[in-house]
């Protein structure tokens, strides 16, 4: 999984030059993205799972921590998913309803993939904003900076944070979005110095409008596009990167849950024959990722469109 | 060309030395570790440290020792938790596993996305390039953790074609789910970004230029096309060897191959931060060294880029 | 003998917003030796007719209709066939030379390789003959400039490049599409006398593809105006000029900035170029068109000669465009709104039709 770099930059290529023009793209872009079928599809996808984290929990016949006492050390024969038990996705290898857990582990996956993405993005827009409308030795500090970042193997400082600083969720939050702001930043910086050379700014500048309100009129409503774009790409980078801690054992710790920590328990008991406890995360993780692309690829090419 | 590469290593060098600095003062600041003394340590474990860092020393010392050891002599210090072992140990134990199915895996992934991309570029539109497209896009959610249970699944458990875990040098059996699982989704996103970067130079100017001469398809697209698509498929290639290390932890888990994935994992759960320091030094080390090979091919097709 | 002869040429675009028809039944016919002009602003099809007939659209485009180069039919021809003719037969200049050549390779190789391929020479002599030819384009020290990558020469060095390049093999027929629009003033003025000089010594006939009159008027001798796709007038070039005999070849001229007038104002022609997704069953310039009639609104006119060489499609009188008698008065705000205009008001062709092979730079050369 990766968000194509060229492409983002093709579109905050496009967002200039409609800036320039004094067109608005979202106007075009609405009816190509609702002519979108995948990008439609994955939108009622997102809306569903959204629902699902919501309100599943009302649906639910067992509350995520109890243990049902009767499948206990049985899950393989009486554990599997069942209405009639009010375990419909079955239980998990202690006997707790996977149902009421998955709802629960949805709900922090998505939560740390759309913390995890505003902060990547609030981080990197600010700083690549700064970089690129500051210029000068500043801009040229700043990048080289981020030039050394870059080569950093982040998802090992990132455990070697957590397990220096406790494996709190809000560490988890933090250090996510902390890793993936730097491409953000670099786009940014790139539209910002595309944006603040051109004649219109610069006519705005020599008639005394200030540059908060430049900022404001011409800047950022141009970087919506890119920031919006990239913000959708990246939720489901911060998912992964998530559930992959998890999945090792160093990310959220019980009673807390999450995909990758579901995936996990699935994967490692699925040779007693216990497959649901693997397939129901992972067709929530799968179709979740899915839905995201779809609708970020599909925002993409709405506001950027390429015959590709 | 020469002076081109010792600039990118003038970035290269101070990057490794900040994080080996970092990680130091990291590990010293850590509740738990020996250099707090909160927790009680075997005397053997603390005798080495002793010997290594000289843990009456001010800090400053400690951290010139440790760097004196790292850069002098690629020696990352003594286990905080096994008295008998040094994390150049367990890395010498472990590397050669990794680095065995790492780059098999990542060659494969290049080799084989790249060809797919091409390949679906110059079909645009016919099943070839839907199958590649679908399958890039359906690889996307499958990453290394997602993978490796579905193939132990399918491989092992329902077939009982490949051994479900374990490594040996000899036997390529074993290589093959951990090469696999760990390949897949980069694979297909470099089938992706070959694919649309191949569409974007099929579609561009000079390629125009060369049909307009009159070279044959498979000259347009070999000497005209492939160097200016494959450009953005390098500089991916970079983080792609990063995320593939971080990947093998994973595979170095769940396939049991005892890579050095198994003794990152260890570590942190035993809060061992020498073995963890090391780990991730030696990782920013390839990185920065691979960062280094992908700029200077970067470099070396495109000649706009100055030396 | 005829040397191109193109028959109900045309060319459509499947894009994401329909079927964009960029050229609607083109005829044309060009003797050796001899230079034809095909003028027309953005989107009239004037590019695109030529890389039909070259088999270089993009690969959204479709070319039907014919076009015989020497009695062949070279109109999507195999491979095989269309590669011997291009650059062997009939050799292309583009319009951007910045792009136009490849950035990733030496002057030396883009241009060798021609040789090789088409006349089996070895590399050393390619190499030796390209740099004879870069000297005939007269390109300074062109023996020590063609190790060079492209982006080391200035723009109008690199249209010579690119013409030098198209001449190598000394082709019939050389089509030259807007080979100065992307270039300074000066440097349109020596490209053009270079192309010029180069056309009478290698005796070859040429196809100027140009939204600018002012480039025909000195160095063609039959011209093609287009709109719409289709072709509007054609005639020699001076009573093209002394005469026009259509609406919108008038405009044109008139929008031609002139010396010895004193009008303060251009007259630019109000309105834009109708929408190709949709093309009027009419006569597209209709709505643009100050001499329109009742007819003009339901009717296509055909393309038909009414003097010796020259054709015109148009249902007005000859005698009042003669004589400047408008019918209606346009303003450019009812043009606007009586061209069948969709969504995409500023491109006659929707940036997705020209996204591939055919792309041209977006250059805005709709004279309004």
């Amino acid at each position: 999984m990766v968000i194509e770099q060229d492409k983002m930059r093709s579109l905050a290529d496009t967002m200039a030059q409609a800036e320039v023009k004094g067109r608005s793209p979202w106007a075009d872009a609405r009816k190509r993205f609702v002519r979108n079928k995948a990008a439609m599809a994955g939108l009622v996808i997102l809306v569903l799972v959204t629902l699902f984290a919501a309100f599943g929990d009302y649906a639910a016949a067992w509350s995520n921590e109890e243990l049902d006492y009767n499948v206990m050390g049985q899950v393989r024969e009486l554990g599997a998913p069942s209405i009639a038990t009010g375990h419909y996705f079955g239980t998990d290898d202690l006997g707790r309803d996977l149902y009421a857990r998955t709802v629960q582990g949805t709900r922090i996956s998505l939560m740390v993939g759309i913390v995890g993405a505003a902060i990547a993005v609030i981080v990197g827009t600010l700083y690549g904003a700064t970089a690129g409308y500051v210029g000068g030795r500043t801009d040229q500090i700043m990048m080289r900076l981020v030039d050394i970042l870059m080569s950093i193997p982040y998802m090992f400082v990132l455990i070697l944070l957590l397990v220096v600083f406790g494996r709190s969720i809000g560490m988890l939050f933090l250090g996510i979005g902390l890793i993936s702001w730097l491409d953000m930043s670099r786009i940014v910086r790139g539209q910002t110095l595309t944006l603040k050379n051109r004649e219109f700014i610069e006519a705005a500048q020599a008639t005394g409008v200030s540059s908060w309100r430049i900022i404001m009129r011409h800047i950022v409503p141009n970087l919506l596009g890119v920031v919006a774009v990239y913000a959708t790409l990246l939720v489901p980078l911060m998912i992964l990167t998530e559930s992959f801690i998890s999945f090792l054992g160093l990310g959220v710790q019980e009673p807390l849950t999450s995909w990758g920590a579901l995936i996990s328990e699935g994967a490692a008991t699925m040779n007693y024959g216990t497959l649901w406890q693997l397939a129901f995360p992972l067709f929530f993780f799968c179709i979740t990722l899915f839905g995201f692309f779809f609708v970020g690829d599909g925002l993409r090419d709405a506001l950027d469109p390429k015959d590709r | 060309m020469f002076g081109y590469i010792l600039r990118r290593l003038a970035v290269a060098v101070p990057t490794l030395l900040l994080l080996i600095v970092f990680s130091f003062l990291l590990m010293h600041a850590a509740p738990g570790g020996p250099f707090t003394g909160e927790r009680s340590l075997p005397p053997q474990v603390l005798a080495n440290l002793e010997a290594k860092y000289g843990l009456d020393q001010p800090l400053i010392v400690q951290l010139w020792n440790y760097l004196k050891g790292v850069v002098l002599q690629f020696d990352f210090g003594p286990s905080f938790v096994y008295p008998d072992r040094t994390v150049n140990g367990l890395i010498a134990d472990g590397f050669p596993v990794t680095l065995t199915y790492g780059l098999l895996s990542f060659v494969l992934a290049a080799l084989v996305g790249i060809t797919l991309g091409v390949a679906a570029a110059i079909r645009h539109n016919s099943w070839l390039d839907y199958l590649a497209v679908g399958t890039s896009i359906g690889a996307q959610v499958l990453p290394n953790f997602v993978m490796a249970p579905i193939l132990v699944l399918v491989l092992t458990l329902w077939l009982g074609w490949l051994p479900g875990g374990g490594w040996s040098f000899n036997d390529p059996s074993y290589w093959i789910m951990p090469v696999i699982a760990l390949g897949t989704s980069y694979m297909a996103s470099i089938a992706r970004i070959t694919r649309s970067s191949m569409l974007e130079v099929l579609g561009s100017n000079h390629i125009r230029t060369a049909r307009a001469k009159g070279m044959p398809e498979r000259r347009v697209i070999l000497r005209h096309a492939l160097k200016p698509a494959l450009l953005p498929v390098i500089s991916y290639l970079g983080p792609v060897f990063v995320s593939m290390i971080t990947g093998s932890v994973v595979i170095d888990i769940y396939f049991s191959t005892g890579g050095i994935g198994r003794s990152f994992v260890d570590s942190a759960l035993n809060r061992d931060y020498a073995v963890m320091m090391g780990i991730t030094i030696l990782v920013g080390a390839l990185t920065v060294l691979f960062n280094l090979i992908v700029d200077i091919l970067y470099a070396w097709i495109d000649p706009k880029i100055r030396y | 003998m005829v040397l191109l002869n193109i028959n109900d040429l045309h060319v459509r675009f499947d894009t994401n917003d329909g079927v964009v028809h960029a050229v609607n039944g083109v005829d044309l016919t060009l003797e050796p030796g001899e230079t034809l002009g095909i003028v027309g602003e953005s989107g009239s099809g004037k590019s695109q007719l030529a890389f039909a007939v070259m088999g270089l659209l993009a690969a959204n485009g479709r070319a039907e209709g014919s076009a015989r180069f020497d009695g062949t039919e070279i109109l999507n021809a195999k491979p095989r066939v269309l590669n011997k003719v291009r650059a062997e037969k009939i050799a292309m200049v583009f319009q951007d030379p910045m792009t136009s050549l490849n950035p990733y390779m030496r002057v030396a190789d883009q241009m060798a390789e021609v040789l090789v391929l088409h006349k089996g020479m070895s590399k050393r002599d390619a190499v030796t003959e390209s740099v004879r030819m870069l000297d005939a384009v007269k390109i300074p020290d062109a023996k020590g400039r063609v190790r060079l990558y492209p982006h080391e020469f200035s723009g109008g060095m690199r249209q010579r490049v690119m013409i030098a390049m198209a001449l190598l093999c000394r082709p019939q027929l050389l089509i030259a599409d807007e080979p100065t629009t992307a270039l300074d003033v000066t440097v349109q003025a020596q490209i053009m006398q270079l192309l010029a000089d180069l056309q009478t010594e290698f005796g070859m006939a040429m196809i100027l593809i140009t939204h600018d009159l002012g480039v025909v008027a000195g160095s063609c001798e039959r011209v093609a105006v287009m709109y719409g796709g289709r072709i509007r007038e054609q005639a020699p070039v001076a009573p093209l000029f002394a005469d026009p005999a259509h609406p919108y070849t008038q405009g044109l001229l008139a929008a031609i900035p002139r010396i010895d007038e004193t009008e303060a104002e251009l007259r630019a022609i109000p309105g834009a170029p109708p929408n190709m997704t949709h093309p009027p069953a009419s006569c597209a310039y209709a709505p643009r068109c100050p001499y329109r009639l009742a007819e003009c609104e339901t009717e296509r006119p055909p393309l038909e000669g009414f003097a010796p060489d020259r054709k015109r499609a148009c249902f007005a009188a000859l005698d009042d465009i003669r004589a400047h008698r408008h019918r209606v008065s346009i303003t450019a705000d009812e043009a606007a709104t009586a061209g069948p205009l969709e969504d995409e008001p500023d491109d006659a062709l929707p940036d997705a039709a020209v996204a591939g092979v055919g792309a041209a730079a977006a250059t805005h050369e709709v004279k309004q």
